[in-house]
């Protein structure tokens, strides 16, 4: 950032939102011998998800955005994941992380594992916080309740869901009575604006896509930060050398190949995302004087799997309709993860 | 190593065949799938069936032979079938291996036209396996090997030769049988027993060096299971195939009846059934996944039709292992030393 920027800022117009464990992070903690090996890992042990470091830098290289980081994580992790984070070379604006020491002190159990009521209202004040216009793109994982939640909050900024909704939402996903007044106050304060524009799920656990078909196709399910970057890149808001960027870097760290970055791209034209312009795009910037790709595999080869994997499709599927969300009816994807397998 | 599917024509229709292979690239990181077929009907059902995409590629082809269709025929007609298309681009190295659950002929047919056969070799050989009373190899497999089943009706001295070696080889790496016993199969065991090109192909076979040729076997040694790969003409494999099926057949047909008949009888027969369902899974045909179409440069697995996605998923890793081993090469190496 430049000393300019940095005496006088420029207003964020776009707002990128993380969560960390399963999302940023290769984390597990299934059981209780994972969740404590995770807690005592120090910065240099943890292992991002490939490709998600990458993504973060590209996005915030046009310095007009955001990222803010949402964690379940505990408040006393901070250290350790600020110390991550830098050695990944990502520049943070705001980690929020979990008070579970003063749940615990409250005899607030529920919200130890509740999400709806932690993320929910931290969502709500930061958006409170940030330009009216600007847009924001958010990503989770298919572990928790984030394609729930993040939904929720993109359509009560947007006011798509009304207050007797909300609260009968909030109540079926057991959240304090305080912490609804808390989330209703929020709501007031901000503007009406249709603001999210994607919400990136992480495969982690890989869901089936149409799982999450039920939150319309704002929600894209992906299953490598290729993809994202892929789809990023036909919302404007990455370009093809930085999508370029991206997976070299899978590619050099990550194990990638062509045939898996390619099969990527196949499955996202699969589900109806607009990939023909991408495509074309990509095309051309590897075409052009760009020797990023030469250092991985010669630019023809990469054409030629991408070419092949269009034509073996035939024709273009439709996109997916936009739908309005029925929380009522999902409310059992916020209840944590436990609880649900219980249920199923 | 990618495998290619054809999803269509099966009796269970394409969602069994992408369950199975789906679950292939989960639980095998070196395995990617190709589904070949209906486009919108593959992504109907990977859209709710746990996969990893990065290992998922699919390839659309607009038609399909039915099972009840004239193999011939029918590729003549539907130039864009899934199977044929498959097999191209197994041919084009789109992919290592073909598994297909639809129709047996249009399979072999599709290869036959498609892919090329083994130096040494003059017409392939379809190979099934059978359980049997003893069991073969290092994995103590309860099935022996039979071929030829169907593709070479009329099969010479010296196609039986090369069944024997290409049989051997398949025994070798799929089940683990470094030395398997090889037999042709005849009407006695004397060597001169047998139509003149089974009296020739037994004097041959015993001068095959790396060849364990135990000779002839009749008919009661299949389900014995003294031979581990057993050597017949593509006629006389089908009629025995066919006449094992039936004799199971009837077996549970009299069962049903005993059943039904006496309580004694049913008591009885409520009383093995825990050795009946023992031996079900001992012998449970979906855990080798399909039959192998032994004697072409790419392998071609036929999957039962009625597989469901666990058959499916073992003949893709019994692909995989058949690659990964090199088998073609196996064969022709075999076939040189004979």
């Amino acid at each position: 950032m430049s000393l300019v920027d940095r005496i006088d800022p420029v207003p964020p117009s776009r707002i990128y939102r993380w969560d960390l464990d399963k999302t940023y992070l290769q984390t597990d903690f299934d059981s209780l011998r994972q969740l404590v090996r995770t807690a005592l890992q120090k910065a240099t042990e943890k292992k991002a998800v490939p490709g998600a470091a990458a993504l973060i830098r590209e996005l915030k290289a046009r310095g007009d955005s955001r990222l803010c980081i949402v964690s379940g994580s505990p408040t006393q992790m901070r250290a350790v994941l600020s110390e991550k984070l830098k050695l990944d070379g990502v520049e943070f604006d705001e980690l929020v992380l979990k008070d579970n020491v003063s749940n615990l002190l409250r005899g607030r159990f529920k919200a130890l594992r509740g999400q709806v009521g932690y993320k929910l209202p931290v969502l709500l004040e930061s958006r409170a916080r940030a330009p009216a216009a600007s847009t924001e793109v958010l990503f989770g994982d298919d572990a928790e309740a984030d394609a729930f939640i993040y939904s929720l909050y993109a359509d009560m900024v947007a006011r798509r869901v009304n207050e007797p909704v909300v609260h009968r939402v909030l109540e079926a996903s057991e959240v304090y009575p305080d912490d609804i007044t808390r989330i209703m106050r929020q709501w007031e304060k901000i503007p009406q604006a249709d603001a999210v524009q994607r919400i990136f799920i992480n495969l982690d656990r890989l869901t089936p896509p149409a799982f999450f078909s039920k939150y319309g196709p704002r929600v894209v399910p992906i299953f490598n930060y290729f993809q994202a970057a892929l789809v990023l890149m036909a919302d404007k808001h990455l370009t093809a050398t930085q999508v370029a960027k991206i997976s070299v870097e899978m590619i050099q760290t990550a194990g990638y190949n062509l045939l898996t970055l390619s099969n990527s791209f196949q499955d996202l034209m699969r589900r109806g995302l607009p990939m023909a312009e991408v495509a074309h795009a990509l095309t051309e910037a590897l075409s052009g004087p760009q020797a990023l790709f030469n250092s991985v595999r010669p630019v023809p080869d990469i054409l030629a799997a991408f070419t092949k994997r269009i034509a073996a499709l035939g024709a273009t599927p439709a996109p997916p309709e936009a739908r309005d969300v029925d929380y009522l009816s999902l409310i059992d994807d916020a209840r944590p993860r436990d609880k649900k397998a219980k249920k199923r | 190593m990618t495998i290619a599917f054809d999803v269509m024509g099966s009796d269970h229709g394409p969602e069994e065949i992408i369950r199975g292979a789906a679950q292939l690239t989960l639980d095998t990181p070196h395995i990617h799938a190709l589904f070949v077929g209906d486009r919108s009907l593959i992504d109907h059902a990977l859209r709710s069936i746990r996969h990893n995409a990065e290992r998922v590629v699919v390839h659309h082809a607009a038609q399909f032979v039915a099972m009840h269709e004239k193999p011939a025929a029918a590729l003549d007609e539907k130039r864009d079938a899934s199977v044929l298309v498959a097999a191209q681009l197994v041919a084009a190295g789109e992919a290592e291996a073909l598994v297909s659950a639809g129709n047996t002929g249009a399979g072999v047919l599709a290869c036959a036209r498609t892919f090329k056969l083994i130096p040494g070799v003059k017409r392939a050989a379809l190979a099934t396996v059978y359980p049997t009373q003893s069991p073969h190899g290092e994995k103590d497999d309860p099935f022996s090997l039979i071929l030829d089943v169907g593709a070479t009706v009329d099969a010479s001295a010296d196609d039986l030769v090369a069944f024997a070696i290409m049989g051997a080889a398949y025994s070798r790496i799929i089940s683990r049988n470094l030395n398997p016993s090889v037999a042709l199969l005849s009407n006695g065991t004397e060597a001169q027993k047998g139509p003149p090109r089974v009296v020739e192909a037994n004097a041959r076979l015993q001068h095959v060096t790396g060849l364990r040729f135990i000779g002839n076997v009749e008919g009661v040694d299949i389900p014995k299971g003294t031979a581990d790969v057993v050597v017949c003409d593509g006629f006389v494999g089908n009629v025995c195939l066919k006449m094992l099926e039936g004799v199971h057949e009837t077996v549970m047909a009299l069962a049903k009846y005993a059943y039904k008949e006496k309580l004694l009888w049913r008591a009885g027969l409520a009383m093995l059934s825990g050795g009946f369902e023992r031996i079900k899974e001992v012998t449970d045909w979906e855990q080798y996944g399909g039959a192998p179409i032994l004697g072409f440069d790419r392998i071609f697995i036929k999957a039962h039709g009625k597989s469901k996605s666990r058959a499916i998923m073992n003949a893709g890793k019994v692909a995989a292992k058949a690659v990964a081993n090199d088998l073609a090469r196996s064969i022709q190496e075999g076939l040189k030393a004979s």
